[in-house]
């Protein structure tokens, strides 16, 4: 099992080493034909880390590797999450509010986190109408990460749960502060009265 | 493009990187961002050789290095070798997502890191958040390098209550606890790492308690501390190198050697990790790994200045050890004049001794006009070890039962414990053995007494 999972490891680091030629070429082409291909790099950016986050995820639940907490600026995460995927939302018409002022570091597996609000935006940018809202709060002694929509809400809740969503809540549940644990909820109302996902860190 | 703006264009950049391809990336996103001097490096020691002639600012490096080597590395031994200023940036470029796991556990970290691919926008902002980092410690940077311990940390006191020190909350409290060891405070260090620890379970803050307790002698404390670290996070191999000290400290070379070798397995090209394997089985008897370690130390640390009097010695003390007097005589008259006259106390005492046992007819004159100063000074356990392999050779009982008894009393009896009552099985000595062991028993509870009661 852990050859079949080394070898998968090394073609996902192959690929992505391609990928990164291809979005540092098409990088290149903007600047010097001064075009805009921001949803082709999105779409790069986006392919790889889902490939990368998806075989980190697979070793946590498997227990072939710890959570690796690293201490991030609440305030520069949002600030990368916007620069991801502000482009490509403007691109369905859609605008991105950031609610997040908060300079403290805060103990996460950056990159695990990223790929969840990453997805959540995505997620997002099927039913919002016009607006989403990406808000970061301290709330009972712990981080609130919260993704917002002005679109129908969730048709039901809990949804159903699909295998992305127990995924992204086995990995919040492991970011843990003495008893405490990381939590994963989906609600509706919120602060657009749309859809909100929600990830608290303790 | 992004709402950073910086002036890179004054800013020297080197990209480091072993795949042609991937450097022709990293030259166009430097170049994207401003970026007008991009120097490249394709193999470490290029890099060395670059940084070292002439620092770039920033430092944009692959995880992987090809030949054996990583990043992880060079950036260790830039440090170590204090090559790389606090004020130059450091960033490690990965497509390794394993690089996470290392970089969320290990003491020594770059600036930040960043996984391929990636826009030029987000290295924008990466390294602009870096240098406002390096701004807010300036003050900090210059104290600690002069070593001036007790104002780098009234400077992060400072900070660490400051409004514009939120961001940097955990690298404050990782840099007071490294000052506080560094200056030699190793109860305040602990209380520092253990005051992290209270939150959150960072390998690094443990192995920080691990280290606070070893340099306070706290040896079984270490162990145990070093023992979780390593269980949990097995390509720390810093942690592998810490356990191996304390379990030299605690006289269980066997174990010692056992997770260096399996260490240095995996990291072929460390020499630091493979002259600490070196004495592990120096001193756990196992000479020909020793042999064969220290001489691809010799052979292969190409680190400009690495290979030093010491290494030298330490190979030396390999053939002696196998029996094998040519080649320890080739490496202690192959010295350089300069070499042996810069040698320190402890330094003259080991190559008088291996000398003496090596070649008695170029050596034993010297050592034997050493011997007075050998019984009076204060030595090192490693000086002492050859002084009394030296002394049984050359059948100076005296001598050699000084140095064993010394060496028992003193704070690494356990260390060196193995090694000496080898030497006197070797020559056939092990009553004398004991018989010393008890006196200094002896002496010790006497000395005790007064207080202990």
């Amino acid at each position: 099992m852990e050859k079949l999972l080394d070898i998968l490891a090394s073609g996902i680091h192959e690929t992505k080493n391609q990928l990164f030629y291809a979005e540092t070429a098409i990088a290149a082409a903007e600047a010097t034909h001064r075009i805009d291909l921001g949803e082709a790099r999105y779409a790069i950016e986006r392919g790889a880390h889902r490939l990368n986050r998806t075989l980190a995820a697979y070793r946590l639940l498997r227990h072939e590797r710890q959570l690796a907490l690293i201490p991030t600026v609440v305030s520069d995460l949002c600030a990368e999450m916007a620069l991801e995927a502000r482009l490509h939302l403007q691109h369905h018409g859609l605008t991105l509010r950031l609610d997040c002022t908060l300079e403290d570091a805060w103990p996460m597996d950056r990159e695990l986190v990223e790929d969840m609000l990453s997805n959540a935006l995505q997620n997002a940018s099927r039913f919002a109408r016009a607006q989403i809202l990406l808000q970061a709060r301290l709330i009972e002694g712990g981080l609130q990460l919260c993704v917002a929509d002005d679109g129908p809400g969730f048709a039901h809740l809990p949804p159903a749960s699909g295998t992305g969503l127990r995924i992204a809540r086995r990995l919040a549940e492991l970011h843990t502060r003495g008893p405490e644990h990381g939590t994963l909820m989906l609600s509706n109302g919120g602060p657009l009265n749309g859809a909100c996902f929600t990830l608290w860190l303790p | 493009m992004a709402t950073v703006n910086i002036d890179f264009s004054q800013r020297r950049f080197l990209v480091i990187d072993d795949q042609p391809m991937a450097r022709e990336a990293l030259r166009t996103i430097a170049q994207t961002v401003g970026a007008f001097a991009v120097e490249f490096a394709a193999n470490y020691q290029d890099a060395i050789y670059r940084i070292r002639n002439n620092t770039p600012d920033i430092i944009l490096c692959d995880y992987i290095l090809g030949d054996g080597r990583s990043g992880q590395q060079l950036l260790e031994e830039l440090r170590r070798f204090n090559l790389l200023k606090d004020e130059a940036i450091f960033m490690m470029v990965t497509g390794e997502q394993s690089y996470e796991q290392v970089v969320s556990a290990v003491e020594l970290v770059p600036d930040d890191y960043i996984i391929k691919p990636f826009s030029p926008d987000k290295l924008l902002l990466r390294l602009a958040r870096i240098m406002a980092k390096k701004d807010f410690f300036a003050d900090y940077y210059r104290e600690k390098r002069q070593q001036e311990y007790a104002r780098a940390l009234a400077l992060l006191a400072a900070k660490r209550d400051s409004e514009a020190g939120r961001p940097y909350r955990f690298e404050i409290l990782r840099q007071q606890a490294e000052t506080l060891l560094a200056s030699g405070d190793a109860v305040g260090a602990e209380d520092a790492y253990r005051d992290i620890l209270n939150n959150y379970e960072f390998p690094w803050a443990r192995a920080g308690v691990a280290r606070s307790l070893h340099q306070q002698s706290r040896h079984g404390e270490a162990r145990e501390e070093i023992d979780r670290v390593v269980a949990s996070t097995p390509h720390y191999f810093d942690a592998v190198d810490l356990k191996a000290n304390i379990c030299i400290a605690q006289g269980e070379t066997e174990e010692a050697q056992r997770v260096l070798d399996e260490a240095a397995k995996k990291t072929p090209r460390n020499y630091l990790r493979k002259r600490l394997l070196a004495e592990a089985a120096t001193l756990n008897g196992d000479t020909e790994t020793a042999r064969i370690a220290m001489g691809d130390v010799i052979a292969n640390d190409s680190m400009p200045g690495a290979v030093s009097a010491a290494d030298k010695l330490s190979h030396a003390r390999t053939h002696v050890a196998s029996n094998d007097k040519i080649s320890a005589e080739k490496v202690l008259v192959g010295m350089r004049e300069s070499e042996v006259q810069n040698l320190t106390l402890d330094e003259q005492a080991s190559f008088a001794a291996l000398l003496a046992i090596a070649s008695p007819e170029k050596g034993k004159s010297k050592f034997a006009g050493l011997r007075p100063a050998l019984i009076s000074a204060a030595l090192e356990t490693t000086a002492r070890l050859d002084i009394l392999r030296a002394a049984m050779v050359l059948n100076d009982r005296e001598l050699a039962d000084q140095q064993a008894a010394q060496t028992m009393a003193g704070p690494d009896a356990k260390k060196s414990f193995n090694s000496v009552r080898t030497l006197y099985a070797l020559h056939g000595r092990e009553m004398d053995f004991r018989e010393i062991q008890k006196q200094v028993a002896l002496r010790r509870i006497h000395h005790d007494e007064p207080n202990g009661a």
